[in-house]
């Protein structure tokens, strides 16, 4: 028998990093015995380790809790975890379009944060019920009042009765409880109506295949249903339908308001795209859920290995990689420095280092990355467009009419003291400054257009060191703009390193040439002849460093009759000569290429 | 060929780039002689049928033993081993432990060729890599050496040293080819982990030369020894004509060695198997194995034939004569030149590497880049 619909909750928690996101999910979840206290490993529902230990999630999760309420019902919450990172705001969008309400949960002793505000937009758009909770009163410096206000002035939600808590140590959480069940609503839909299952997010299993987790929003689903993707067209017998316990516990039926997993042998995760809708194929529904998009990448990298055998390894870990993850892209490339690898496209910076991160650790691989690019939209003389994820495919300038990059609005939000240094460094980044708002007193929000190029490279990281951390940021995607790019290539000793170009601003291209010209100088190895290092635009020269050649092999001592020590110091090199790759005459160190990558 | 080392793992004091094993106390002197004789009298039954050509003490600092030791060493291993008449008998000595009595006993017992660490010979230099002598007392010990009978004397020096300059480096030359020695070994110096130099040129305490510095004070003491007669018959070894060390010739052929005492390493021929051990380097257990009748051994490898052949190249190519490819081939049925063909072509066509009817050789370009010529071999 279903579960009296109007007995279930479901909702998200919205949070900034560190905030105590995690800590909160995990005390609701001791509070409603969903986990034995001796199972209780912290921050549960982030289960990747690179969650736990950036502290943030990557992919949405979802876990069923019951908890008696003091009314005297026994209610069915439905926690739905969504990522908390600005390239995943559609992944975001879908998990909270899959909820009746969301709890924002506010640090007392950091107010409100830019990415929190984009997340509580997210939720005012999908209609959802919002329960502002005051985190972290436990410490010392927590202003609980200020919090509220923040709340209040920024978002415009009232927070008087707010409920101040520590995840930490528990204090007051089941008031929250007490929150989601009085003043989010039960979900609506009918069992009987034709099926519509949304899928916000889906995870792939070795044994199970991809697993669809679903709202379902109207009707019922069961194992031995025919379903199909309303996007996709495809069509599949459901194998299994279940919920979260934290962990997977088949069902015998998913009905209108539950929350769950569809199994249906299904072998990829490009099958079961998130914000698609999931119906019956005897039964369809007339439309699919509004809301889907197609995720499309924004910021590609070539990835080789670092050591040239491993191309096959690291095809089959891409391959692996993407069951789990449909939103990366990927397809052989070849350079003449790094050789055969692939060139991939993600939906943002983070996602691109956690999956070089995932390769790199899961599938014990040493990568070598290129500079990360954005797609160029190239108006050829004919007319023509192009559209180049490469610099290397870039055509000549001779043929081109203009060139135009991707713009996004950004918004950063900061104490006052900050402001000036965060509007140079936008500046810096060819920001055009749009707006100023004092938020409340002690906050500012500054909004910017600015070319997504400048922000992928190394602007997180600027914001964060002249704010002291306590400026955020976050940004949405706008339309094209005309700019004048060049295309910056580095030659070594007369021979073009096609890995190494990138595509800048003009007003940029003689700083960074000087700057990697130097650094390359500083990690290419001396070797048997000089090696002029040169930055150029097109055919002119803009910079030039020289690597002096080195007179002689460091000679080893004959360590008596000891010649194994010589025979390893050999193999060393020999191992070290692997990791070289050869630009022309050139041996240059993987680790090169990447050190090039992170100069400001 | 053959040889025989003996490792004497005591010094007055360590120097301060050393990582030999080596212990700047005696306390257990006794103890380790008795067991060194020990370990010669177990190898006695099964190295016989073996001719040694060369014996080589070495350390440490061989002549801080007690007196008598030296001798009593050499009467036991005549005793053991079948040591050819016309053998080549080192010993190595430090200039403040040359003493005309350990001199005289090391004469009495055979040896006939002695090694002199003089390393620097300025007073400075000395100091800072941790040299207990000074220049003149290398002076009185060669004169020391001369009087107790040896002709056949070589001086260590050591280049690329903290506060070094290609002056102070070629003023060591001098002192060493003014004395008219007939062999000379100068090594760069490595800077090995774990030793206190290492310790203090991290920490920035010592600053040692640049590579090119080293490069230049090589090139122009090289240059000096060669108009002094001295031959560069190895990367690091001079020698004037006949005076070459064959005790080291041997290692450089990949011929057969044995290793006594602590640490020391051993390459032989066993039931037709190449094979490479060596002692334990921690003295207790050395002590300990021999007193059970054990042989204190480690890592005994059996060594392939590919692995041989690739361990006879980077051997021999340190000698400038080179590897003669009539003993490559009687030793592997191969010719070096045909088997390492691509190597061999790409290394000639980079001007490193000549060869002739009877011998490949590195040239001085192929010398100065031995590592990056080594590891073509490997390559293939």
């Amino acid at each position: 028998m279903a579960f009296p619909k109007e007995l279930i909750r479901n909702f998200s928690i919205i949070a900034h990093i560190d905030h105590g996101k995690s800590t909160l999910a995990d005390r609701l979840m001791q509070l409603t015995q969903t986990v034995a206290e001796r199972d209780m490993e912290e921050q549960l529902l982030d289960s990747m380790d690179i969650e736990r230990e950036r502290g943030i999630t990557i992919k949405s999760t979802a876990v069923r809790m019951f908890y008696t309420a003091k009314d005297g019902n026994t209610y069915m919450l439905n926690l739905i975890d969504t990522p908390g990172h600005v390239d995943f705001t559609y992944e975001v969008s879908r998990a909270l379009a899959a909820c009746e309400g969301a709890v924002l949960v506010v640090d007392a002793t950091q107010g409100i944060e830019a990415q929190t505000l984009a997340n509580v937009y997210l939720a005012l758009d999908n209609d959802l019920e919002i329960i502002p909770v005051i985190n972290k009163i436990d410490l010392v410096s927590a202003d609980p009042e200020n919090a509220i206000h923040e709340i209040e002035d920024i978002i415009g939600l009232p927070a008087e009765d707010a409920p101040r808590i520590s995840a930490k140590t528990g204090l007051n959480v089941e008031e929250v409880l007490e929150r989601i069940v009085s003043d989010i609503p039960a979900p609506k839909g009918d069992p009987e109506a034709p099926l519509k299952a949304l899928i916000f997010d889906s995870l792939y299993d070795n044994y199970k295949g991809a697993l669809s987790y679903v709202r379902i929003m109207e009707g019922t689903v069961r194992p031995g249903d025919r379903i199909r993707f309303m996007h996709s067209g495809n069509e599949f017998d459901v194998t299994e339908v279940g919920i979260f316990d934290p962990h997977w516990q088949p069902v015998k039926e998913l009905t209108a308001g539950e929350v769950g997993y569809i199994s249906a042998s299904i072998k990829s995760v490009a099958e079961t795209k998130v914000g698609d809708t999931i119906t019956l194929a005897n039964n369809p529904a007339k439309e699919p859920l509004h809301g889907y998009k197609q995720a499309n990448p924004m910021v590609f990298c070539g990835i080789y290995p670092a050591d040239g055998a491993d191309y096959e390894a690291l095809k089959e870990a891409l391959d692996k990689l993407i069951l789990n993850d449909a939103s990366i892209s990927y397809e052989p490339e070849t350079s003449q420095a790094l050789g055969y690898g692939f060139r991939c496209g993600f939906l943002g910076l983070l996602h691109m280092e956690i999956a070089e991160e995932r390769l790199e650790r899961e599938f014990d691989l040493d990568l070598v990355t290129t500079a990360p690019s954005v797609i160029y939209r190239v108006v050829m003389l004919d007319g023509s467009v192009r559209m180049i994820d490469n610099p290397s495919n870039l055509p000549s300038p001779m043929e081109i009419q203009r060139m135009e990059e991707p713009m996004v609005q950004a918004h950063i939000m900061t104490p006052p003291e900050y402001v000036g240094s965060i509007m140079e460094l936008c500046q810096e980044k060819r920001g055009i400054f749009i707006d100023m708002t004092y938020l409340e007193e002690n906050r500012v929000k500054l909004t910017y257009r600015m070319p997504l190029n400048e922000i992928i490279f190394d602007f997180f990281d600027g914001l964060k060191s002249r704010s002291r951390g306590y400026a955020s940021f976050d940004y949405e995607l706008g339309e094209y703009e005309q700019s004048d790019l060049v295309k910056l290539d580095f030659l070594l000793n007369g021979d073009l390193c096609d890995a190494l170009s990138t595509i800048v601003h003009r007003d940029k291209a003689y700083a960074k040439g000087r700057a990697v010209a130097e650094k390359l100088q500083e990690v290419i190895p001396r070797q048997q002849f000089e090696i002029p290092i040169q930055a150029a635009i097109g055919g002119k020269i803009i910079a030039r460093e020289t690597v002096r050649a080195v007179r002689k092999d460091v000679l080893a001592k004959c360590y008596g009759g000891d010649i194994t020590r010589k025979k390893k110091l050999l193999e060393k090199q020999k191992e070290g000569k692997k990791r070289m790759r050869q630009v022309g005459t050139v041996s240059v160190p993987s680790d090169a290429f990447m050190s090039v990558l992170r100069i400001n | 060929m053959a040889g025989i080392y003996i490792h004497i793992p005591f010094c007055k004091r360590k120097c301060r780039y050393c990582d030999f094993v080596s212990f700047p106390d005696f306390a257990h002197e006794d103890i380790y002689f008795v067991a060194l004789i020990s370990e010669m009298r177990r190898y006695a039954s099964l190295m016989r049928g073996r001719r040694f050509d060369t014996v080589f003490i070495g350390g440490g600092t061989p002549t801080v033993l007690k007196p008598g030791r030296l001798k009593a060493l050499l009467t036991e291993a005549k005793r053991c081993f079948d040591i050819a008449g016309d053998a080549e008998i080192t010993c190595e000595a430090n200039p403040e432990s040359a003493s005309d009595e350990k001199l005289g006993e090391l004469i009495e017992a055979g040896a006939n060729r002695l090694s002199l660490g003089l390393q620097s010979a300025d007073a400075a230099v000395l100091e800072t890599i941790g040299r207990i002598h000074t220049p003149d007392d290398f002076l009185k010990a060669v004169s020391a050496t001369r009087s107790a009978g040896f002709s056949n004397i070589n001086a260590d020096v050591m280049h690329g040293l903290p506060g070094q300059t290609a002056e102070s480096y070629l003023d060591t030359l001098r002192l060493v080819t003014d004395l008219e020695l007939p062999h000379i070994s100068s090594y760069s110096l490595i800077l090995e982990e774990g030793t206190p130099m290492f310790g203090a040129v991290s920490k920035g305490e010592l600053a040692l030369p640049s590579p090119d510095e080293v490069a230049d004070m090589e090139d122009a003491g090289f240059e000096f020894l060669d108009g002094k007669g001295y031959e560069r018959y190895e990367i690091s070894n001079f020698a004037m004509p006949g005076f070459e060390c064959r005790h080291n010739l041997n290692y450089w052929d990949n011929g057969e060695y044995l290793g006594l005492g602590l640490n020391s390493h051993s390459a032989l021929r066993l039931k037709g198997e190449w094979t490479r051990f060596h002692n334990t380097e921690r003295l207790n257990e050395y002590v300990k194995e021999l007193g059970e009748g054990k042989l204190p051994v480690r890592d005994t490898q059996k060594i392939e034939r590919g692995e041989e052949m690739f361990e006879t190249v980077m051997l021999g190519l340190r000698k400038t004569a080179g590897i003669l490819r009539a003993d490559f081939e009687r030793r592997f049925g191969v010719d070096p030149v045909e088997h390492y063909a691509p190597a061999v072509t790409e290394l000639e066509l980079d001007g490193m590497l000549e060869v002739t009817e009877e011998r490949l050789f590195l040239t001085k370009h192929g010398l100065d880049f031995q590592n990056e010529a080594l590891i073509k071999f490997m390559e293939q």
